[in-house]
């Protein structure tokens, strides 16, 4: 049985397609079979950020309605081994998800993969409900900012009555923090949330930290997920992420101000 | 023997006890008797607040309706019904008579403070007199359990603990609201609302391990975050209201 992880946040634009990226790469470099799922239909983006939109043939919303099957639809992933891609529907609208086609979906990934990493689109609409309804356990995304924590917020809240474990009673599933887009620098200057100021609000443990960095954003642009730019700063980031997600250690990095490594970042990145 | 009969006698008296008490009750007040619009109110006020409202007992206003036939207003408290109020009483008025009384199976009582409540505010419940004395249902317990939250309350959640005390162990965030018929702890930050006293009890008190609300009320008597002043917030704040104004100290 897979264990179903939803990457989610409430506010947009906070990283959580990178992010679902970023951690079902580095899983499947663990070894772990992984599949991630784009839950954000009619506004598909995950197929761009992992460089496979061009053998996009059958799509969520297809296997769904039973246009295709699961093997059709899941594209292997070129750069990593054990790693599958489900993309979303750009056609449709979020209410094609349907409550038992999801679960019929997701129950059948389950079989195969240890892991399935659940895209959720912004907002607290069905889209997000349906991500995150079948979730074992969800990492929350936020930026050190007050309307991105306060969304994160919120959405800790509709996890904690609205998955189908709350609904059966079984409690609140897991969530963790990642907090994206750190700036050491600009938390310093007062310009930004610090780590204890957003885990003062959220109260949630915290899995990982990661920098502000033009290596996300070329990472995207290429199409290459930005664990795989491993000299990186938010790549190692994540890779610890994922390392904490299985358990291990790690020490919080790239979370103070280094002089020699900022402006590193600066002119390296 | 004899004194065995006389303990038997002094038992059946036990059965019951008539007390006076002072009760405080909300008023609805209808200002239409059309069951399709009091439908759509209703169904908005009960949406609002579900928690708050349901079960809620009030007592019926209808003097603003003028002359409505009797059947007409037996079909308007059964939808006022429908929606989950349960109705105990009708404030006595020019509609609201006798021969209504007993067609509808309410008493008629007489309350004082009328006026004052519209009907746009929040159900901000009225003090009442010792009216008739009210049958109170026999309660199995005398003591409401507090209701206790041990886990975070979050931005857009609500909580309210009907008839009692709410504890919350954890903070209250922004854009989250507390309620209470009684006092209110909050052992984390207080950053969202908290309304302690919703059904009108004065003395009840708002504890708070970190006081940043955005709303602070107890009574009907409220304070927005604008009015709370930077010094009044802090580490172990007691809110507490004095008269009508909303008091803040350190405990």
């Amino acid at each position: 049985m897979a264990r179903i992880v939803v990457i989610t946040s409430g506010k947009g634009g906070v990283g959580k397609t990178t992010t679902a990226a970023a951690i079902a790469t580095g899983l499947a470099m663990q070894g772990r079979k992984t599949a991630v799922v784009d839950f954000d239909v009619g506004l598909r983006n995950l197929d761009l950020i992992m460089g496979c939109e061009r053998r996009v043939v059958y799509d969520f919303v297809n296997v769904i309605n039973g246009d295709a099957n699961l093997r059709q639809a899941l594209i292997k992933d070129k750069r990593t081994e054990n790693l599958f891609i489900l993309p979303a529907s750009q056609t449709r609208d979020k209410e094609a998800l349907t409550t038992e086609g999801v679960e019929r979906v997701l129950g059948e990934m389950s079989k195969e993969f240890d892991f399935v990493v659940c895209d959720s689109p912004a907002g607290i609409e069905h889209g997000a409900l349906m991500a995150s309804y079948f979730a074992d356990e969800a990492i929350v995304v936020t930026n050190p900012e007050v309307s991105s924590v306060r969304d994160s917020d919120r959405m800790l809240g509709i996890l904690a009555s609205k998955t189908r474990k709350a609904e059966k009673g079984e409690g609140s599933i897991p969530a963790k923090l990642l907090l994206t887009r750190y700036s050491p620098a600009r938390v310093e200057k007062g310009e930004m949330l610090s780590i204890e100021d957003v885990q003062d609000i959220l109260s949630i443990d915290l899995l990982g930290v990661i920098p502000e960095s033009q290596a996300v954003l070329n990472a995207s642009n290429s199409g290459v997920p930005v664990v795989l730019d491993e000299e990186s700063d938010a790549g190692q980031a994540y890779l610890d992420s994922v390392a904490r997600f299985l358990g291990e250690e790690r020490p919080y990095r790239f979370t103070t101000i280094q002089k020699k490594g900022f402006f590193g970042r600066l002119f390296g990145g | 023997m004899p004194r065995d009969s006389a303990r038997a006698q002094g038992d059946a008296l036990r059965a019951i006890e008539l007390k006076g008490r002072m009760m405080l009750v909300s008023i609805l007040r209808l200002h239409s008797s059309d069951p399709k619009e009091l439908d759509i109110a209703l169904g908005a006020r009960m949406a609002e607040a579900p928690d708050l409202m349901r079960d809620m007992p009030v007592v019926l206003d209808i003097d603003s309706l003028g002359q409505v036939a009797v059947p007409d207003l037996l079909v308007a408290f059964e939808h006022v019904r429908q929606h989950g109020f349960k109705l105990i009483g009708l404030q006595k008025g020019e509609t609201a008579t006798q021969p209504l009384a007993d067609a509808s199976g309410l008493p008629l009582l007489v309350l004082s403070g009328k006026g004052a409540a519209s009907p746009a505010a929040t159900p901000s419940p009225k003090p009442a007199e010792p009216a008739a004395p009210e049958p109170r249902p026999a309660s199995p317990a005398v003591h409401t359990p507090t209701r206790v939250i041990t886990q975070p309350v979050r931005s857009g959640q609500q909580i309210y603990a009907r008839g009692g005390d709410l504890i919350v162990t954890g903070a209250v965030s922004a854009g989250a609201e507390v309620l209470a018929d009684g006092h209110i702890h909050v052992y984390g930050a207080l950053r969202g609302r908290a309304l302690a006293g919703v059904r009108g009890l004065v003395s009840a008190q708002i504890f708070c391990r970190r006081l940043d609300a955005e709303l602070i009320a107890i009574g009907g008597h409220y304070r927005i975050s604008e009015d709370i002043l930077d010094h009044e917030r802090g580490e172990n704040r007691l809110i507490t209201l004095s008269g009508e104004t909303i008091r803040i100290t350190e405990i």
